[in-house]
């Protein structure tokens, strides 16, 4: 009971804020929207006992990304004296073309028979990841820091100052 | 709830994300989109593992999170390099590959 | 050795000839050597074919190779056919063809040496190709040797191919006789599907047994006729020969005189026992034969240059050997085929002589040329008696036949035209002779250029003389024995009719050549007549005469109009449906690129767009198809 209020509150949440992101005519405000999905994407992992991927959501995405999108809005737009506008265009294909995708999908699911029940957790579910990544995923977990370096020493190569 | 309203939802903000992306006429509100559908795919991916019981697909959007996180920077990158050579984002603008 | 083999030899040594003087350039280009092999080859073939001609005993001797395979039998055979009608014939084309190469010697002298060693090649080809048709044993080896005269006529026709004229003539002589030629080879193919076979032999014996019917035959043979109306210079395809005259003198006594415009009665007489069964195609030979020979008698009255005269002449002597075909009496036209070969040939080279020695042909630049060139008058006089038909010389009996196979066939009108022929033959050809031979010389010519014209007045050096002189012995002795013993030459073939001519007959021909010297005589001679009085008599006929009877015209005002309207059709399918396609098609191409480039914006957003409506359609396709 509790669970279907609070999954259809965190529905709303993400939903709505995802709206506003994609439509909203302020590119800020379009990031502050942002946050709010991306939290209410945490509430749902929540909602899916995953704590700790619902705390790395926070931290990397509400946290990180979000601010960086900032920095990047404040280099490339003029902030004083002019409104950050922006409009969209082929709305009308964009919007069929989505509607089209979601009912596809939809269609899909429905016609699956899904399991409707969970079954309990039995472990821990942060201990299980910090195993898994340490020992059965441990190669694409060292691959992961040479791609996370990688892209650091690219994106700071681009945005590096002009000289 | 079960299954099928957790990946019904992402489908939806993942439909949401692409609908961005499409129309979005700033480069960062492209990205923007790209984000919510990324978003959409962790919400499936989690969904997927934990009704199925494997703690691998976790583990697996673990590493997802921090991949979208390294593209993004390296998205966010490049625009400022477009925004300091051709003093614009708007994707209007952005036509070079014209064949 | 026997006569087959003996015709085989006859026939190879000028190929042999030919092919070696194709081959061997430097021999060919060094002139004089090479028509001594040329000569060489002819005097071979010569040998050949006088003693196959006497070996032959009666016994039809047949030397073939198997040539196209076919299911069962051979489809087509070459090889020799060696009878009376062929070994004749034989002797008659190496003898010309030897007297002319000889004659050509001298004649040609002034040539260049490449020059000289092509034309040498190209007559040793056209003795192998005539003889080839002489001796064929089947209608496709005829035909293939048909078409190979027709491309050495042509060839010799134009030698002097940097005239226009000539080049001129010599295609107007293969088109001419092509035209013809298609007809003879539908009638042949036609045949072979009617009779299975080529072959002579095997045809006479269908015929005779009755086994080829008769339906569409006459078609058959009619087409056939087409081939040799082309060869044989018969209206309106007579049109060639008059402008073949651009060739060497040489070259029309050989060609357009004795061998290849005698093909086409040859093929006639071959097959006379296949046209027998079609008495209607055989009418129409006779009365189109009776015809050209009036229509070129009456136009060779009015010509001034010697070689026309002789070459309508030529036209009007084979209407006449068609129209004892066309009677039903072929032997009649082979006779007179041989004598007319005989005398042809030496009426042109004696021509030749006389051009060679004025420098003209024109007839109104020579005159008194009897006493400066006493031995060509004898010969040309002797070889214009046989034409005319008079009793003693080699045309007479030949020509009395002809008229007799036309009266007994029952073919009054052809008969009637054919004895003003005989009158007119008499006069133009003794016009010519007291125009050039007797009289006196022009002045123009006298004053002006005496010293150089005196050189040159003379009888000619001995190879132009001597086969002339070889000519008019033989037509001598051609013409006493026929008139005393009769037609030995030619034995009357397998089943030919008989005919007994009615008595009348020869004093009336006689006497009707005689008229017409007579005339000519009083006219050219005597000058009792004004010629130009005698002209105006004929008034309106003269005047068309001269213009041919716009014949010629005719035939360019049609084919230019017909040819030119086809091309242009021809033109206009190939600009507008052929091009048109091709346009289109590319029109189309670079516009359908044009429009599809407007996809290619450059914007990445656009592509994303592009992949999202690409990856519906591919769930769609999944989810409703699969």
């Amino acid at each position: 009971m509790l669970e279907t209020i609070g999954f259809w509150s965190l529905a709303v949440v993400l939903v709505g804020s995802a709206l506003a992101v994609v439509l909203s005519k302020n590119l800020f405000h379009s990031v502050l929207w942002l946050a709010l999905a991306l939290t209410g994407t945490a509430g749902v992992f929540l909602l899916l006992e995953a704590e700790f991927l619902a705390a790395v959501q926070l931290l990397l995405y509400a946290g990180g990304i979000v601010t960086i999108v900032v920095f990047a809005i404040v280099v490339t737009e003029r902030l004083v004296g002019e409104r950050i506008t922006q409009t969209n265009r082929r709305i009308t294909a964009g919007a069929v073309t989505s509607l089209a995708l979601i009912a596809l999908v939809v269609h899909a699911i429905s016609r699956q028979p899904l399991p409707t029940a969970r079954e309990p957790l039995t472990t821990d579910l942060t201990r299980t990841i910090g195993e898994g990544i340490l020992t059965r995923f441990v190669l694409p977990f060292e691959l992961l820091g040479v791609l996370m370096l990688a892209a650091m020493l690219g994106a700071v190569y681009f945005a590096r100052p002009e000289d | 709830m079960g299954l099928q309203a957790y990946l019904i939802l992402a489908a939806v903000v993942f439909g949401i994300g692409l609908f961005g992306v499409v129309t979005r006429r700033n480069t960062i509100g492209i990205l923007l989109g790209i984000e919510l559908m990324l978003n959409a795919v962790n919400i499936n991916l989690v969904a997927f593992a934990r009704f199925s019981g494997s703690e691998i697909g976790m583990i697996f959007t673990v590493f997802a999170i921090c991949i979208t996180v390294a593209e993004a920077a390296m998205g966010l990158a490049i625009v400022i390099l477009l925004f300091r050579i051709r003093r614009t984002v708007m994707a209007d603008h952005l036509d070079l590959l014209k064949g | 050795m026997d006569s087959g083999l003996l015709t085989l030899v006859a026939l190879l040594a000028p190929v042999a000839a030919f092919l070696v003087l194709a081959t061997v350039a430097p021999l060919r280009r060094a002139g004089r050597p090479g028509a001594y092999f040329s000569i060489l080859g002819a005097t071979v073939s010569l040998g050949a074919a006088v003693t196959a001609w006497r070996a032959y005993d009666g016994a039809i001797t047949r030397m073939v190779w198997d040539w196209l395979p076919s299911e069962g039998r051979p489809l087509a055979t070459i090889g020799v056919l060696a009878d009376e009608t062929s070994t004749v014939m034989l002797v008659l084309v190496a003898l010309v063809a030897f007297l002319v190469q000889v004659y050509s010697l001298s004649y040609l002298s002034d040539e260049p040496p490449q020059g000289l060693g092509r034309y040498y090649t190209y007559q040793s080809l056209f003795a192998f190709s005539m003889m080839g048709l002489v001796l064929a044993p089947n209608l496709l080896q005829l035909f293939i040797c048909w078409e190979l005269v027709g491309l050495c006529s042509y060839l010799l026709i134009g030698y002097w191919y940097q005239k226009p004229e000539a080049a001129r003539a010599a295609v107007k002589a293969f088109w001419t006789t092509k035209a013809g030629d298609v007809g003879l080879l539908v009638g042949i193919v036609m045949l072979w599907t009617l009779s299975g076979t080529f072959d002579f032999g095997e045809l006479r014996v269908m015929v005779a047994g009755n086994e080829l019917p008769l339906a569409g035959l006459s078609i058959i043979t009619f087409c056939i006729y087409l081939g040799a109306m082309g060869k044989s210079a018969q209206f309106p395809l007579h049109v060639w020969l008059p402008d073949a005259m651009e060739g060497p003198t040489p070259v029309s006594a050989l060609i357009h005189a004795a061998t290849m415009v005698t093909a086409g009665v040859y093929l006639l007489h071959r097959t006379s026992w296949l046209f027998a069964l079609t008495p209607d195609v055989l009418m129409i030979i006779a009365w189109i034969g009776a015809f050209t020979a009036l229509l070129a008698a009456v136009l060779a009255c009015v010509q001034d240059d010697i070689k026309r005269v002789l070459a309508y002449s030529t036209v009007s002597q084979l209407g006449y050997m068609m129209a004892a075909i066309g009677a039903g009496f072929s032997t009649a036209g082979f006779f007179h085929l041989l004598t007319h070969g005989l005398f042809k040939a030496l009426l042109f080279l004696g021509a030749g002589a006389v051009i060679h020695a004025v420098g003209s042909n024109d007839l109104s630049r020579m005159g008194g040329l009897a006493r400066r060139m006493p031995q060509t008058a004898i010969v040309f006089i002797i070889g214009t008696l046989s034409l005319a038909g008079i009793p003693l010389f080699a045309g007479f009996l030949s020509k009395e036949e002809i008229l007799g196979s036309v009266w007994a066939g029952g073919l009054v009108g052809p008969f009637a035209l054919l004895m003003l022929v005989a009158f007119l033959t008499a006069f133009y050809m003794f016009r010519v002779v007291f125009l050039a031979f007797f009289g006196t010389a022009p002045a123009a010519a006298r004053h002006h250029d005496s010293a150089h014209h005196g050189a040159h007045e003379h009888d000619p050096p001995a190879p132009m003389l001597l086969p002339l002189w070889i000519l008019a012995l033989l037509s001598m002795a051609v013409g006493i024995y026929s008139t005393f013993i009769g037609p030995g030459l030619v034995a009357v073939p397998e089943g030919a009719a008989e005919h007994a001519a009615p008595g009348w007959l020869m004093p009336a021909a006689v006497s009707v050549a005689v008229a017409g010297i007579a005339l000519a005589w009083l006219t050219y001679q005597r000058r009792t007549i004004n010629a130009a009085s005698l002209a105006s008599m004929f008034g309106p006929i003269r005047h068309a005469a001269l213009a041919k009877f716009w014949i010629d015209d005719l035939f360019e005002h049609v084919l230019a109009a017909g040819i030119l309207a086809f091309s242009s059709l021809v033109g206009w399918v190939d600009r507008y449906i052929v091009d048109g396609v091709l346009n289109v098609v590319s029109v189309w191409t670079v516009t359908t690129g044009d429009e599809m480039r407007t996809i290619q914006t450059g914007r990445a957003q656009d592509y994303v767009y592009g992949l999202a409506v690409g990856l519906l359609l591919l769930l769609v396709w999944a989810r409703w198809s699969l």
